[in-house]
């Protein structure tokens, strides 16, 4: 149907009515020239429906192309989000989730910049790595590697580690930036992170041995506290999230004066974990750019898994504390010494409750 | 009677700018007011009061309009009704219909408009530039 069907019965309205006045119908001249002033406004009243009603669907055809036209923008965006999504994922693997997170989410800025921290730093190095992985194929060897480095990397992660950096076979992480549980919290879970990525690198071990390899990988770890230049280094076109410092410098020489699979704290990490962690105290090392020896400590254990394996006593309360670690101290002599005690509490007027 | 009535666009109503002075009367922009008697009741106002004392006086308006709704082309037919009628007293009126070369609707639209004319002297152009 046109538009000229659908005014049929208007047109043929106003062709009647002029067909009366053409014909002279009207004797009376008054009426004759009113109506023909009506007949002439009828005839305006349709032109003006007629022209909104076009003008009303050719907005609304408007309306509809450009509803396709942002449908279609729409779905571009869609298809661009997820090509984007897909390359920050692949993005995301190149960065510690916790620097992607703060990068993401705008919390941080991508600029050079950088703020001083106390963190808590952690190095590890595989004991003779040339060495032990010389005779490997090259897809053995990255089988191996990659396995290793992402194990230890998954227990990072679960105790909120920042991961600085793979240096081939090293591992440096730190605590503290850009989320921090305070100076303290950070320390701890340094410290266990560390005995957790022992634990299951022995586990590792037994399972690569299994599957043929000579030389299971084996670990030196050094951790420290101390203050640190943390941000972006490089250029505006290259850079690095990291940490820079004397204290990060210390805890590499920490790491190279550990035991194999043994971890070695420096002395402020240890104040801040004596509370948790079992240590023996080691001869100071000269580290470049110390003028003094620097103290440091080798990690025995958890107190908490020390006394679960009965080599330490723990009883603490308010006001109550009790460690006695047996590896250190005679059974006998600890005994007389509890009691002697426990005499005095008697004698002070306690007495027994 | 005011010397102007300027009313700035925004993005559903056109910029207004009647220069009583000068006889020169634009309209500008997009029309789709939320509510088009309230904006266009104000125009009106100034219009008839202007053209109540125009007599066998001078005048231009001019309509530069990319886009108008239903409301708005219907209160465009009445202030080209008040033209038409103060031509049809004796003023010289001069109507003059802009429309973007690009488009077809409001060039329609303005020649049909132009139709109705019966006594203002109307003028289709194309925007410049």
């Amino acid at each position: 149907m046109s538009s000229d069907d659908l005014f049929a019965a208007e047109e043929q309205v106003i062709a009647a009515a002029q067909q009366l006045l053409d014909n002279g119908r009207f004797a009376d001249r008054v009426d004759g020239k009113l109506y023909e002033e009506l007949l002439k406004d009828y005839q305006k009243l349709f032109r003006t429906t007629r022209r909104l009603m076009k003008l009303s669907d050719r907005n609304e055809q408007q309306l509809n192309a450009l509803s396709q036209e942002q449908r279609r923008a729409n779905e571009i965006i869609t298809q661009k989000n997820q090509e984007l999504d897909a390359l920050s994922t692949k993005l995301s693997k190149y960065l510690s989730p916790q620097i992607y997170h703060s990068i993401f989410t705008g919390a941080q800025n991508v600029e050079i910049a950088s703020s001083r921290k106390k963190l808590t730093i952690f190095f590890s190095d595989v004991v003779n790595f040339t060495e032990t992985t010389d005779k490997l194929e090259s897809e053995d060897l990255t089988n191996l590697l990659n396995r290793y480095l992402t194990e230890m990397t998954n227990i990072a992660l679960e105790h909120g580690a920042t991961i600085d950096k793979y240096i081939g076979d090293a591992i440096m992480v730190f605590f503290g930036d850009p989320e921090s549980r305070g100076v303290k919290e950070d320390a701890r879970a340094c410290v266990r992170m560390a005995i957790a990525m022992l634990r299951r690198l022995r586990e590792l071990r037994a399972e690569w041995l299994e599957l043929g390899a000579e030389k299971p990988f084996h670990l030196r770890i050094g951790i420290n506290t101390g203050y640190c230049t943390v941000g972006n280094f490089g250029s505006d076109d290259r850079m690095d999230y990291t940490i820079i410092g004397s204290a990060v410098n210390l805890t590499a020489r920490l790491q190279s004066h550990s035991e194999i699979d043994g971890v070695l704290l420096g002395h402020e990490t240890y104040s801040l974990v004596r509370d948790d962690v079992a240590v023996d105290e080691q001869t100071p090392i000269k580290v470049k750019g110390f003028a003094e020896p620097v103290r440091c400590y080798k990690v025995l254990g958890l107190y908490d898994d020390l006394a679960a394996e009965g080599s330490v006593i723990r009883e603490e309360s308010d006001g109550f504390k009790v460690l006695l670690d047996l590896q250190k101290q005679d059974r006998a002599a600890a005994v007389a010494a509890l009691e002697a005690i426990v005499a005095r509490l008697k004698a002070s007027g306690g007495g027994a409750a | 009677m005011r010397d102007k009535l300027d009313i700035q666009a925004t993005t559903r109503t056109p910029a207004v700018s009647f220069d009583f002075m000068q006889n020169h009367l634009k309209i500008t922009g997009e029309s789709y007011p939320e509510d088009v008697t309230e904006f266009y009741g104000p125009v009106f106002t100034a219009l008839d009061s202007y053209l109540g004392k125009l007599g066998s006086g001078t005048c231009r308006f001019d309509f530069e309009l990319i886009y108008l709704n239903s409301s708005s082309a219907k209160a465009i037919m009445m202030l080209m009704d008040k033209l038409d009628a103060a031509a049809k007293k004796g003023a010289a009126v001069d109507v003059y219909w802009y429309y973007d070369k690009e488009d077809d609707t409001m060039q329609e639209l303005g020649e049909e408009f132009g139709e109705d004319l019966e006594n203002a002297k109307f003028h289709l152009e194309k925007m410049p530039g």
